[in-house]
């Protein structure tokens, strides 16, 4: 089982939590021709060590994650909220 | 190595269980999948019953199972094999699959003359592995896809290829 430090929440198993998927792909500007979609979309560099993704805490606070994960060994070096002005909001309430 | 930069190919683990050995139960496998849920399972020679489900739906190189996938499949087995439940596990894994994200193969050229590609066997590996031998064989041998495998290329994502089979793309953890 992955434990996964919920920022709201706190540590929980990962069977709470969904998974997204790559969190480091920067997807091309609508005008875009398909070809940058396609990339964006279907491919994949299929890290094998750590790699940023997104889980959805489904089961929980419902807050996307983006997670620094090793595919290799499932240990969880960062976690932190997608949303940059709520990840802004908890490290404040988390300094008090 | 070959550097063909990104492919449309993910690592998942699927995990597989295998019992203690008892008499003969069952002389076929039996698949079941009706909704969310996916089971299938079948006796060995030796007595132990053999079973697996759904994948993890997150990615990973790691070959090791966890609790989760133990409770879906035993919920599965006992939905349909009630006679099981005091069975005992011996053994518990998990394998490295080739996800693509459509969920069906690839067996074409590659931009790299005299390199083929025969990846993403994903569902269909023990089932499709005679027929699969003899199409890619003649890919080699011909230059030329067969029809039956003509759209099983790289570019069926950027071209819009539907292939009449499981169409499930564009992530594997979509597939459930």
């Amino acid at each position: 089982m992955i434990r996964i430090n919920c920022p709201y929440c706190g540590e929980r198993d990962h069977s709470e939590f969904t998974y997204g998927g790559d969190a480091s792909i920067k997807y091309p500007s609508l005008d875009a021709p398909e070809k940058e979609w396609t990339e964006a979309i279907f491919f994949r560099k299929n890290i094998y060590g750590k790699q940023l993704e997104t889980w959805h805490h489904t089961s929980g606070c419902r807050m996307w994650l983006e997670v620094e994960r090793s595919t290799q060994t499932h240990e969880i070096f960062s976690v932190k909220a997608c949303h940059s002005e709520l990840n802004k909001i908890i490290q404040k309430e988390k300094s008090k | 190595m070959v550097d063909l930069g990104s492919l449309p190919i993910e690592s998942h683990k699927l995990q597989a269980f295998v019992t203690e050995s008892i008499k003969p139960l069952l002389n076929h496998v039996v698949v079941y999948g009706v909704g969310g849920a996916h089971f299938y399972i079948s006796q060995s020679n030796k007595g132990s019953m053999v079973f697996g489900g759904d994948l993890d739906w997150y990615k990973s190189y790691a070959q090791r199972g966890n609790l989760p996938i133990v409770q879906d499949s035993a919920e599965a087995a006992m939905a349909i094999l009630p006679c099981l439940g005091r069975i005992r596990l011996l053994r518990h894994w998990a394998g490295v699959m080739d996800m693509s994200m459509d969920g069906s193969f690839f067996m074409c050229k590659t931009p790299i003359s005299n390199l083929y590609l025969n990846a993403g066997w994903n569902y269909g590996g023990f089932k499709a592995s005679p027929a699969s031998g003899w199409y890619f064989a003649d890919l080699i041998a011909n230059e030329q896809p067969h029809k039956y495998i003509q759209n099983h290329n790289l570019e069926r994502f950027e071209k819009g290829i539907n292939l009449d089979e499981r169409g499930a793309g564009p992530d594997p953890k979509l597939h459930g």
